[in-house]
């Protein structure tokens, strides 16, 4: 289970729709208890795939390095990616399961004509190959 | 010693250390000397052949190892290693390239098959197709496509399954009364074919959603059963250039072609205008032979998977006209029209409109004085009010379900019978749902009848909201 606080709630809201019809990506922080996971930060981080956004993120991994070091200085913990998928359901796609990491929770929102819609978290395998849904609470 | 830093999720594995200490030269041997020293991490950076895993990147200070010498990178006493996932995704779908083991076997008699073969197998699993509809025209598209291998297939309904659909919707079972039919339809897709993306959109198709959904799709399978849809359907496809598979059907006779092709007339270049409303009866007034929809349903994926694949002669510019009782098939030339109003050179239709309104259907959010709830109509046969009901159905309906008390006069022979009826009195008229009963209280008034109601969702309103022992069908 998964519980995002409301100031990191708004901060990854606000990134989506603002990178809108562009993908964005960030990173969540927080603490974990056993299975149950709370954001208390997000931070957005730059979208730096070199296609087209509008259907792709990637993540440049010395951002994701600088989110471990803000988050151990802040005695917090990376607890997922989310990234938005404009136009598009909040699924799990092929593409954003054969580019993932079992080792966090993945949080898909889905952004409507630039208005967020709906939101999913997703819990990919190591072997990249499926990626069951994780419970999702505010 | 170097210092390994430990993501958050990998520190269960580590004695919950978030930095571990370890000796090695190279990077190589101080992951070497981690994974000796908690074990359990190993299948998490490794995979079976021992290799780092895809999504692993190693970090000496700020440089990725990849940049460096690799695993071979030599490590300073005070350098310090980060283990760093590399993430990316999308919503997009890379296409496929090539067939499971499963799907070889699957797909082996269209693989042997030279007109489809491995390149048009591979067609069909990076195709997307909309159906609008699970009933009876999507159930058996929706069966075929999902056993041809369609890769991602959208279905738009929004409606629960009846136990009146099953005599044709062949893709619902007896169990799934009562269930939503998108996920009756899914699951019974899923069962024939797991290789494949199924998307739900449980809400009626719109002027508001339709582009959207559309948009995701390669092809657009109609298998609706009114005009207001049938007409948003083919603007929506001209107006977002994907052709429309159409099919539509009643009582024993079907027809199917495919409209909105790039150099192919639409169904506006063929009907203009909507019928006046209420002239052509839907199925569920005028029924439908069960096993017709499957004829045209099936030609519906046929051209569907022609499309696909490009072969063969796809049903563009040909109107397919099917008669189950002769058992004959007939064909109609149909051209693109110079006047049409969405895909002529003058056209005047950019956008969708309001298609309730252009087929003059009216909106039901109206509330109507001139109708009675079959509550109230009960209530004024216990208290024995003095009003005369009057079914409007065909004598064949009333064997299957009746109110006691009315009298029968089917809406054909309403204009004949009035002089039956004491135009002063107060008259209830009903049928199957309050469409043709709405006709009869029309025709009633224009004779004179000055208190004549109908009663709201006929005879299967009565059978939700009075007495459930009369059947719906």
């Amino acid at each position: 289970m998964i519980e995002i606080e409301k100031q990191a709630w708004d901060v990854m809201v606000r990134h989506a729709e603002a990178t809108y019809p562009r993908e964005c990506c960030g990173v969540m922080l927080g603490s974990i208890d056993g299975d149950n996971k709370k954001v208390t930060e997000a931070m957005a981080v730059e979208n730096v795939y070199t296609g087209g956004q509008e259907d792709r993120y990637e993540i440049r991994p010395s951002d994701l390095l600088e989110a471990d070091r803000a988050a151990r200085k802040q005695g917090l913990d990376v607890i997922g990616i989310f990234h938005s998928h404009p136009d598009c359901a909040a699924y799990f796609s092929k593409t954003d399961l054969e580019n993932s990491c079992p080792w966090y929770s993945f949080v898909v929102l889905s952004v409507e004509k630039g208005k967020f819609d709906h939101v999913n978290s997703f819990l990919p395998n190591a072997d990249q190959t499926a990626a069951p849904q994780e419970e999702l609470k505010f | 010693m170097a210092k390994i830093l430990i993501p958050t999720p990998l520190r269960q594995f580590a004695g919950k250390n978030d930095t571990v200490e370890v000796t090695g030269s190279t990077v190589g041997e101080a992951l070497a000397a981690l994974t000796a020293l908690h074990p359990e991490l190993k299948k998490h950076l490794y995979n079976d052949a021992g290799q780092l895993r895809s999504f692993v990147n190693v970090y000496l200070d700020d440089e990725d190892i990849r940049y460096l010498n690799k695993e071979a990178t030599s490590v300073e006493p005070n350098s310090t290693i980060s283990i760093v996932p590399s993430i990316a995704g999308g919503s997009s779908n890379p296409p496929a390239t090539a067939l499971t083991t499963d799907e070889l076997r699957r797909y082996d008699r269209h693989l042997i098959m030279p007109e489809v073969g491995m390149e048009g197998q591979l067609k069909l699993k990076n195709a997307s197709i909309a159906l609008i509809g699970t009933g009876g025209l999507g159930s058996p598209s929706a069966l075929y496509l999902a056993a041809a291998g369609i890769g991602r297939i959208g279905l738009v309904d929004f409606d629960v399954v009846d136990t009146s659909n099953l005599q044709r919707q062949i893709i619902h079972g007896t169990k799934d009364v009562g269930r939503k039919k998108l996920e009756s339809a899914r699951d019974k897709m899923h069962d024939i074919n797991p290789h494949q993306q199924i998307d739900l959109y449980e809400e009626a198709l719109t002027s508001e959603n339709a582009m959207h959904i559309f948009k995701d799709y390669d092809i657009i399978v109609d298998g609706t059963d009114n005009f207001p849809t049938r007409y948003l359907v083919n603007d929506a496809c001209v107006l977002s250039g994907k052709p429309n598979v159409y099919g539509s059907i009643f009582r024993f006779d079907g027809q199917a072609t495919v409209f909105a092709t790039e150099n192919g007339p639409c169904y506006r270049c063929l009907y203009p205008e909507p019928p006046p409303p209420g002239l052509v009866p839907s199925c569920a007034e005028g029924g439908v032979l069960g096993i017709l929809p499957g004829v045209i349903g099936v030609i519906q994926a046929t051209e569907t998977v022609k499309l696909i694949l490009g072969i063969g002669d796809p049903l563009i510019g040909r109107l397919m006209l099917y008669d189950a009782l002769t058992m004959r098939f007939r064909e109609l030339k149909i051209r693109k029209s110079p006047d049409c109003p969405i895909c002529g050179p003058n056209r005047t239709i950019h956008q969708l409109i309001d298609y309730h309104q252009f087929c003059g259907v009216p909106q039901q959010a109206v509330t109507n004085t001139n109708e009675i709830e079959p509550q109230e109509v009960k209530a004024k046969l216990d208290r024995g009010d003095k009003f005369v009901l009057v079914d409007v159905r065909e004598p064949h309906e009333v064997q299957i379900a009746k109110i006691p008390s009315a009298v029968l006069i089917p809406l054909g022979d309403v204009p004949k019978r009035l002089n039956e009826l004491d135009p002063e009195a107060e008259i209830v008229v009903h049928c199957k749902g309050g469409v043709r009963s709405a006709k009869a209280q029309g025709i009633m008034r224009e004779a004179g009848f000055k208190n004549v109601l109908n009663m709201k969702g006929g005879i299967l309103a009565w059978s939700d909201k009075v007495d459930p022992t009369v059947p719906k069908y």
